[in-house]
C-alpha cells in the first residue's frame, strides 16, 4: 500500500503541467485608439518548474484571430513575423514585451481602453491552459507605463 | 609550397565571401540617413485636406513614418512623443507639431488615421497618400518600408520599417534622429533644444 502511495506520488509530481509550472506576471493589453482593428498583449512567463515549457497558442473573447508574434530590429528596420511557439526554458523569464515578441489581437471586437479588462487564455505544448484576467493600458517602452 | 599556393587562394576566396556577404546586407538605416542630405518639404494629405511639412515653418515638427496595423513601435514611437508633448509646459508643447505618415494607405483610411493619431496627443496629425507620393517622401528621409506577406496570419502583411522620429526645425531642416526606444524625457530634452533655436 505504502508502495504504491510513494509510487502514484512520484508519478504525480513529475506529471505538472506547464500551466502550473509557469508563472504570468505583469500581463497588460495596450490601449488602443478607438475603431483601431488590432492590439497587442505582453507579460511575462516565469518558468518555475524543471521542464521546458512551450506556449503554442493563445485566445481572447474580445478578438476574432489570436497570433504570437515577435517583432526584431535588423539594421534599423523593425520586422514583425509571425511565429510558432514562444519558449519558456526550465527556470527561466521569457519576456513578451513592446518592441519584442507579444500575443497579436487581431480583429478586436470591442475597444480597449485603459483601465479595461480582458481575457486571455495561454495554451502551453503539453496541452494545458491558464486562463488570465488582464488590465489595458498605456504602453511604453522597456516597462514606462502610464 | 603548395600548401601556401592553397592558404592563399582560401583566403582570398574567404574575403571575396566576406565581401559579398556584407554587400547583400541591407544597409543600416543610420548609415544610409547620414549618407547625404535628407529631409525637406513634402505635401501628403489628412482627413481635414492636404498637409505640407513647410505649413509649420517657424515651428518644431517631428515627423514619424509608420503603419497603424503595427503592433509595437508605431505606437509606441507616438506614446512617446505624446508623452513628451504632455510633460512640457503647455506654452512649448503647443509650439509643437506631430506628423504620422501612414506608408499603408490601403489599410489606413484619412479617417482613422485622424483618430490614431490623435489618440496619443491632439498635436499629432496622421497623413498618407498615393503610392508614389509615400516612396518620394521615404527615399527624401531616408527612411525604408517593404510589405511582407504574411503567409497562414490573419494580418495578411506586414509592413517592415524604419522607425525614427525625425526632428525638423523651425526652418523645416531636419536637426536630429530619435529611437523609438527614447524615453519620454530624453525626448522632451530634444525638442525643448529646437525650441531655443
Amino acid at each position: 500500500m505504502r508502495k504504491l502511495f510513494v509510487a502514484s506520488a512520484l508519478l504525480f509530481s513529475s506529471l505538472t503541467f506547464a500551466c502550473e509550472d509557469v508563472i504570468i506576471e505583469n500581463a497588460f493589453a495596450r490601449a488602443v485608439p478607438p475603431g483601431q482593428p488590432n492590439s497587442a498583449a505582453f507579460m511575462t512567463l516565469d518558468n518555475h518548474g524543471h521542464h521546458d515549457a512551450s506556449l503554442v497558442s493563445a485566445s481572447s473573447s474580445v478578438a476574432e484571430v489570436t497570433e504570437l508574434h515577435t517583432h526584431t530590429d535588423v539594421d534599423g528596420v523593425m520586422q514583425m513575423r509571425q511565429i510558432d511557439t514562444i519558449e519558456i526554458p526550465a527556470g527561466q523569464q521569457t519576456h513578451l514585451q513592446p518592441g519584442g515578441l507579444h500575443v497579436m489581437l487581431i480583429g478586436l471586437k470591442q475597444n480597449l481602453a485603459d483601465g479595461d479588462q480582458i481575457d486571455l487564455t495561454l495554451t502551453f505544448a503539453d496541452g494545458s491552459e491558464k486562463a488570465l484576467e488582464i488590465p489595458v493600458r498605456h504602453a511604453m517602452p522597456m516597462g514606462h507605463t502610464h | 609550397m603548395k600548401a601556401i599556393r592553397y592558404l592563399i587562394l582560401l583566403s582570398i576566396a574567404l574575403v571575396a565571401g566576406v565581401l559579398i556577404y556584407f554587400q547583400q546586407q541591407p544597409q543600416p538605416a543610420e548609415q544610409r540617413v547620414l549618407g547625404g542630405s535628407i529631409g525637406g518639404d513634402f505635401t501628403l494629405m489628412s482627413a481635414d485636406g492636404p498637409v505640407s511639412l513647410s505649413d509649420f515653418r517657424g515651428q518644431p515638427v517631428v515627423i514619424y513614418i509608420g503603419y497603424t496595423y503595427c503592433p509595437d513601435v508605431c505606437p509606441m514611437a507616438l506614446a512617446v512623443l505624446g508623452q513628451a508633448l504632455r510633460n512640457m509646459p503647455d506654452d512649448q508643447s503647443e509650439q509643437i507639431q506631430g506628423i504620422f505618415i501612414s506608408v499603408d494607405p490601403e489599410r489606413d483610411s484619412l479617417e482613422h488615421l485622424k483618430n490614431y493619431a490623435a489618440f496619443f496627443s491632439p498635436q499629432i496629425i496622421g497623413v498618407t497618400g498615393e503610392k508614389s507620393e509615400i516612396d518620394q517622401v521615404v527615399k527624401q528621409y531616408g527612411a525604408f518600408y517593404r510589405k511582407v506577406e504574411m503567409r497562414n496570419s490573419a494580418m495578411e502583411y506586414a509592413v517592415d520599417h524604419s522607425s525614427r522620429l525625425y526632428l525638423i526645425d523651425r526652418e523645416g531642416q531636419l536637426a536630429a534622429l530619435v529611437s523609438h526606444n527614447a524615453t519620454p524625457d530624453q525626448l522632451m530634452h530634444n525638442l525643448q533644444q529646437l525650441l531655443e533655436h
